[in-house]
């Protein structure tokens, strides 16, 4: 029992460090990917190529004054971020990140843990993070701050819907709720060569989920909620110092868990050749699928334009929601026509 | 189905829990706290629901009422002044009170009635089968590839097996609500307007 609780406890702490040290490194790869593709520099002088400035970034972030607007709400407005933030946090731990390895002649599953109903877990995490923002908004009394905060509020309810649809899709063709059974119904090839992933069954479903994790993040084309044009920063306006620093962490952690959750769902986990003899190879698979899912989250955020509010809509519910009912209809028929 | 040990404080705990923050749903001033009560009652019958091993149910129950219907409730909240209440310039309960003290008392006592009886009667469902800990169950879910969660299972047969009409029935009230909402916000006047 004690074994058990430290082993969870270890894997808890270690996935934490990871978390949060991949945030940091995600603000660095954004603004280098920025200016990659906008044939600017981006950040290149604290470390060798820049490679410190998360470092500063966080330090600057710490002595910045932090401020308190009067007329706010006070306790909402300061435990607002930390609303953002846990949830993030919290949803990953469910995510197998690699099959089993033996480490100090211990057999040690590469998830921190598994519950029958992961995925309802993370979707209710998910639904759950979206107080955060209608918090901060509300509380900093500031109409810039409530404006983003309802935006963001109807968008994350509405994509949230065609998100859940399109999961359905993989979970009739798997039969289970549990991410590390998702996963192992991946393995194998089909005709030898094709790896048994979720996506060349459900390619529709994967696009609807693709495109509502982009608005779930609130990032280009869908970020609306702070629509600097508009609404000045939109929710976090009114923030500074840490707190606002835990907004963006708290939007970079949901880009991890929802690019983890995609390569689950439809990239195989950590499959791949040689993952049987070779157990760690599982780890470098799962981090390089998640990695380019994450590149082309980023590729997107700076090519294409945002949306007007009325077309997110639109695009939501008059499209995105329609198709991902019509695919768990056709896959379920398809499904028990083949049984 | 019978609760041991910490297991048992536990329930206790959450159910105080709730019942506390039900009060507080009706007695905090400011309109978006009493949502924010709410949302943490919701959130400890959740809790109790993982606690009865209903995990299927838990999930669904933070998804839709925490999730959907309580973003609703906030985002309309949000939106209305409620200063006068906020500024205790208005009076939260009238003559209410005294009315709700001897209502609450004899609603306790017809619970109490009413639970008697019932609990003699009652035959929990795994008293018949072998006990199983916590703990036995735990690696006999986590173990079984078998696939979704008993509980789910059980959810998804009751529902379409037993309660097949009474579950349409309800998803037809909803569609009915929702065209009635639809055609109250889009008036006839907005119809002309498009076209």
């Amino acid at each position: 029992m004690t074994g058990l609780l430290l082993e969870w406890l270890i894997k808890i702490a270690v996935v934490f460090a990871i978390l949060l040290t991949a945030v940091a490194y995600l603000s660095y790869m954004e603004r280098r990917v920025a200016g990659w593709i906008q044939i600017r520099v981006g950040p290149n002088r604290v470390g060798p190529l820049g490679l410190l400035q998360p470092l500063a970034d966080g330090l600057k972030f710490i002595f910045k004054e932090d401020i308190v607007p009067l007329k706010a709400n006070k306790l909402l407005y300061i435990v607002a971020p930390a609303a953002a933030i846990i949830p993030a946090l919290m949803t990953f731990i469910v995510i197998p990140y690699g099959s089993e390895v033996v480490l100090f002649g211990k057999q040690i599953a590469l998830h921190v843990t598994r519950i029958n109903v992961a995925l309802l877990y993370v979707l209710g995490l998910t639904s759950l993070s979206v107080y955060g923002i209608v918090l901060a908004g509300w509380s900093s009394n500031n109409k810039y701050s409530l404006m983003g905060g309802l935006r963001a509020s109807a968008q994350l309810i509405s994509y949230e819907l065609a998100l859940g649809m399109a999961i359905i899709g993989v979970l009739v063709l798997t039969g289970s709720l549990d991410l590390v059974n998702i996963v192992e119904a991946q393995r194998g090839y089909w005709f030898g060569f094709l790896p048994k992933w979720n996506i060349f069954l459900q390619p529709v479903a994967f696009v609807i989920f693709f495109l509502a994790a982009l608005a779930e993040t609130n990032r280009v084309p869908f970020d609306l909620p702070e629509a600097e044009a508009e609404l000045v920063a939109g929710y976090f306006t009114e923030y500074s110092s840490m707190k606002f620093a835990m907004f963006f962490m708290s939007e970079y952690l949901n880009l991890i868990t929802s690019c983890s959750l995609a390569t689950t769902l439809f990239f195989g986990g950590w499959t791949g050749p040689g993952v049987n003899s070779y157990p760690w190879l599982s780890i470098v698979y799962f981090v390089i699928k998640v990695f380019l899912l994450i590149f082309l989250f980023m590729w997107i955020r700076f090519t294409f334009p945002r949306f007007r509010y009325d077309q997110l809509m639109r695009l939501g519910w008059k499209f995105l929601l329609p198709t991902a009912i019509a695919n768990v209809v056709v896959t379920s028929t398809v499904l028990l026509l083949v049984n | 189905m019978q609760l041991h040990g910490w297991e048992a404080v536990l329930f206790y705990v959450l159910a105080f829990m709730t019942l506390i923050m039900g009060v507080f749903v009706i007695s905090a001033r400011i309109a978006v706290h009493s949502a924010l009560f709410l949302i943490s009652a919701l959130v400890n019958v959740a809790l109790i629901f993982i606690l009865l091993r209903a995990e299927f149910v838990a999930g669904v129950q933070i998804l839709v009422y925490v999730g959907g219907v309580m973003v609703l409730f906030l985002f309309v909240i949000m939106l209305v002044q409620t200063r006068a209440e906020e500024e205790s310039r208005v009076r939260l309960y009238t003559g209410q009170t005294k009315a709700v003290y001897v209502i609450a008392m004899l609603l306790a006592f017809a619970f109490i009635a009413a639970m008697r009886p019932a609990q003699s009667g009652f035959q929990s469902p795994d008293a018949t089968a072998p006990t199983q800990t916590s703990a036995d169950r735990g690696t006999a879910t986590g173990q079984g590839a078998g696939g979704v969660s008993e509980d789910t299972q059980k959810v998804g047969s009751a529902l379409y097996r037993e309660a097949a009409l009474p579950f349409e029935i309800a998803s037809v009230l909803l569609l009915v609500a929702m065209v009635g909402a639809v055609m109250l916000a889009r008036g006839s006047k907005q119809e002309k307007l498009y076209e």
